[in-house]
């Protein structure tokens, strides 16, 4: 196994295209994982777990912020080192195991090791090794259709430590598996957390949360807490939320005209909505922890009280709040 | 990467065999086009060559002694023998005509003096010797000894030749001159060319000398646009070929996008990929071909002529279905270029 020193993450966003509009499903993250610790991304659908991982696998390149692991600026990688990183330095174990169905398992571990040229017979007993570590010594020449889905599991793992990587990333390693087959994959990932290896788990399986040396929630909890409602006084042009921000609160306008504008891949906006006074806005985002799909902003000199889902939800009663999505802004 | 990619065509093993056949199929027709486009090539070099002449006098202006409408009197082979360069001159008739084995059979006819220029090699029996003898191509069944009725003629058969055809696979019958000008110009002393040993360093009036190549020359002119035809059709099968590869590397790179995408995610080479893809077009263009020559075999004796498929067809189509694999396979490689390392975390 390379050195490893730690994960460190600052101010990291990624954004990316989707639907012709901006996403931006991590602003502005920071995060230090050290050598040996098993990190997990918690949160919901969307709230850019998988995009998290993505990034330390420098398969996405971010709009800012930094990545280092170890003395690697991650974000700074190209052509032949970001190679030599995504085969020796990280190791991957995907959603749905993503095993090739034409390989056996043993071929299926290999295969990252014919690609770095290892010589055949090197590849196979380090193959071996690894899926006899992973329990799977009697599965060698199984294809992935022929083993269960903790099988395949924890072939992927197998696959993703061919290298012997010093960051092991997992993408919801339990979502495809029964009980049983989750306790046999959640010994192994916690195994894997050694010294010198760190492993990254993202889930919204909060089964996982006890495995954990550090945890980092990726979305708010729904409907938060309660507190007295803040009054908020807004210039013509001033922003109220930006898109792809986090939701913290729904806001009521008192006085003036906010805009809600939509962010398009070319860098121009779409005005979703005009809003005057009694209005209200940015809802849905607080309401089920999700982040801003759009941006707010004054068009005139405005006055807004910013009230918690919780307190917006009691403010306006459960049977409004129905009515509320189906005429939600932003 | 080679690896993946013979595993992959074993794990896809029935399209791969039924893309193999298809295309093997086409590979085959293309052999056996080859083969009748080199048929028609070697009869014409054949049958020049049994003439046994070294250059060939026709009138003025004519085509050549195949095709020729202009008859010269066969007398003239008296003028043409004394022509410095020519040791032997002989009047030769050719037509074209039918006969009853009892089915009606088009023969072609060359007839020549008995003991002069225009006998073939002989498979079995003599020569023509006098007026009333034939010599035939082993391909109309005949035996020495056989007697046959050519536009009212009796004539018996004395001797048999072999692969003296033209004009796809027609048989030739040689026959004595007299007797061909009975057939050709009712008895009159014509003949269409004076052929010669030796070649002539000039020419009578009224005639033309050409050589054994421009008489082939005129023997394939009339068959120009079939041959033009097959070589088109030739080509429309290389593209059917390059059609069936193509669509399965495609498809094969449209399934294992996010095979792919794994791949590159730990940091596998675009180059390895773009491997193992023409390799398996390569692959299957290759076996294709194999099984071609076997189909080919197999078929070639169904024509109603013989196809000869000149030996080096088989490494050029073996080379040719290597390139157009992977000229095939180009859609495929695109794609599989194409492909983000992020799909293999099913987003963004």
């Amino acid at each position: 196994m390379a050195e490893m020193a730690d994960v460190d993450i600052r101010d990291l966003t990624i954004e990316y295209a989707s639907g012709g509009y901006v996403v931006r499903p991590i602003d502005h993250l920071d995060l230090t994982v050290q050598s040996g610790e098993l990190a997990l991304l918690l949160g919901a659908s969307g709230s850019g777990k998988t995009t998290v991982l993505s990034a330390l696998a420098a398969i996405l390149r971010p709009a800012s912020g930094t990545i280092r692991v170890g003395d690697v600026d991650v974000t700074g990688l190209h052509g032949a080192a970001l190679t030599q990183y995504r085969r020796h330095q990280v190791g991957v174990v995907f959603q749905t195991f993503n095993l090739v169905p034409s390989l056996s398992a043993r071929d299926n571990v290999q295969a990252p090791l014919w690609a770095a040229r290892m010589p055949a017979r090197q590849a196979r007993t380090r193959a071996e090794e690894l899926l006899d570590r992973v329990g799977l010594r009697e599965r060698l020449g199984h294809r992935p259709g022929g083993l269960s889905g903790g099988e395949q599991q924890r072939v992927a793992i197998a696959r993703a430590l061919a290298h012997d990587p010093p960051l092991v990333l997992a993408d919801e390693p339990t979502a495809h598996l029964d009980y049983i087959q989750v306790e046999g994959v959640l010994r192994l990932l916690r195994e894997l957390a050694e010294p010198g290896r760190i492993v990254v788990v993202a889930t919204h399986d909060e089964r996982l949360l006890p495995l954990a040396d550090r945890i980092v929630h990726l979305s708010r909890p729904v409907i938060g807490e309660s507190r007295p409602p803040e009054r908020l006084s807004y210039e013509p042009g001033e922003v109220v939320f930006e898109q792809g921000a986090r939701s913290d609160l729904v806001y009521t306008i008192e006085d003036g005209e906010i805009e809600i504008v939509r962010q398009r891949v070319d860098g121009t906006e779409e005005l979703l909505a005009l809003l005057g006074p009694g209005r209200y806005f940015g809802e849905l985002g607080p309401l089920f922890g999700l982040r801003r799909s759009a941006t707010a902003r004054a068009v005139k000199q405005a006055a807004v009280t910013g009230y918690t889902a919780r307190d917006f939800r009691d403010l306006v009663g459960s049977a409004r709040i129905a009515e509320a999505i189906r005429r939600a802004s932003p | 990467m080679w690896r993946v990619a013979l595993r992959d065509l074993q794990w896809r093993r029935r399209r791969f065999v039924i893309a193999v056949l298809a295309t093997s199929l086409v590979f085959g027709m293309t052999l056996l086009m080859t083969g009748v486009n080199a048929s028609l090539y070697n009869e014409g070099r054949r049958i020049v060559a049994a003439v046994g002449a070294d250059a060939w006098l026709v009138a003025s202006g004519a085509p050549g002694p195949f095709t020729t409408s202009t008859p010269i009197p066969a007398a003239a082979a008296d003028r043409v023998a004394a022509v410095p360069g020519v040791v032997r001159a002989d009047p030769l008739v050719i037509l074209h005509s039918t006969m009853r084995l009892p089915a009606v059979r088009d023969v072609n006819i060359i007839g020549a003096p008995p003991g002069g220029l225009g006998a073939p090699p002989l498979a079995t029996g003599r020569a023509v010797a006098a007026s009333g003898e034939v010599v035939a191509d082993t391909a109309l069944g005949l035996r020495p000894g056989d007697r046959i009725e050519l536009s009212g003629r009796q004539l018996e058969v004395v001797g048999l030749a072999d692969r003296v055809t033209y004009y796809f696979g027609t048989p030739t019958l040689f026959l004595a001159l007299q007797d061909a000008q009975a057939l050709a110009f009712d008895g009159q002393p014509l003949a269409v060319a004076i052929v010669t040993e030796g070649i002539p360093r000039g020419a009578p009036p009224g005639l033309e000398v050409l050589s054994n190549r421009q008489a082939r020359v005129d023997l394939e002119r009339p068959l120009a646009s079939g041959t033009q035809s097959i070589a088109f059709i030739n080509a429309l099968l290389w593209l059917v070929a390059a059609g069936i590869i193509g669509s399965i590397v495609y498809l094969s790179a449209l399934e294992r996008q996010r095979e792919f995408a794994v791949f590159k995610a730990t940091g596998a080479s675009n180059r390895s990929l773009l491997f193992g893809l023409a390799l398996q077009a390569v692959v299957l263009s290759a076996a294709a071909a194999v099984l071609a020559v076997g189909i080919a075999r197999l078929l070639a004796p169904g024509f109603p002529f013989t196809i000869e498929i000149p030996p080096q067809a088989f490494p050029r189509l073996l080379g040719v279905a290597v390139l157009v694999g992977l000229v095939a396979s180009a859609a495929g490689l695109r794609r599989a270029v194409g492909v983000q390392p992020a799909l293999a975390f099913g987003g963004p």
